[in-house]
């Protein structure tokens, strides 16, 4: 699924394992967000959304091809 | 900061050696009864020697430390997806055994249990799950 995760993160010069941290997962679960290979569970995604301070459907975009 | 970690499946990270220690000695023990004193103990140095891979390996893989001590919700998919698989190959394989038995003119034991087990456990679990929603 398509995202902001990466433009959002990289906006804060953000590292991706600085972000796994925060949000208590792998560098390899943000890095698998990222490039749309995994979709996070509802509430890592309200998670992300909130840290970021943007909303769900902002953030992920499951209208994308 | 957002912790979304079950501290359940946070392990210490001498949880999978231990583990390891504690089948090869189970093992060990079980050969030794049985007489194969050497199949034991190549067993237990087998066992002991992953788990001491599993505990060097896991401070340089983040992948080693998914499968081992801390599990997010990807790995815990990926755990969850990987064992279903290979419950999936058990099957398939001790159907093909089976199969073989009987057409060998045996009685297909101790597959036709297997797969009895297996089906069972299949079906008992999916009722259970469904039920807890």
């Amino acid at each position: 699924m398509k995202n902001l995760v990466r433009a959002l993160r990289t906006q804060r010069d953000m590292a991706q394992g600085q972000l796994a941290d925060a949000m208590g997962v792998s560098r390899q679960t943000i890095n698998s967000i990222e490039t749309g290979r995994y979709t996070p569970s509802l509430p890592l995604a309200m998670a992300l959304a909130r840290y970021f301070g943007v909303t769900v459907e902002e953030m992920f975009d499951d209208q994308a091809s | 900061m957002i912790k979304l970690r079950n501290p359940a499946i946070c392990r210490s990270r001498w949880f999978t050696p231990l583990i390891c220690l504690g089948l090869g000695v189970v093992v060990f023990a079980v050969s030794a009864l049985g007489g194969q004193l050497g199949g034991g103990l190549i067993s237990l140095a087998v066992l002991v020697g992953f788990g001491l891979i599993m505990l060097l390996l896991g401070s340089r893989s983040e992948t080693i430390r998914g499968l081992t001590v801390a599990r997010d919700e990807r790995f815990a998919q990926l755990d969850l997806r990987a064992t279903a698989l290979s419950g999936l190959v058990m099957l398939l394989a001790a159907l093909v055994f089976w199969l073989v038995e009987v057409a060998h003119g045996h009685n297909g034991h101790p597959y036709d249990w297997l797969l009895a087990i297996g089906g069972l456990a299949y079906l008992v679990s999916f009722v259970f799950f469904r039920w807890r929603g």
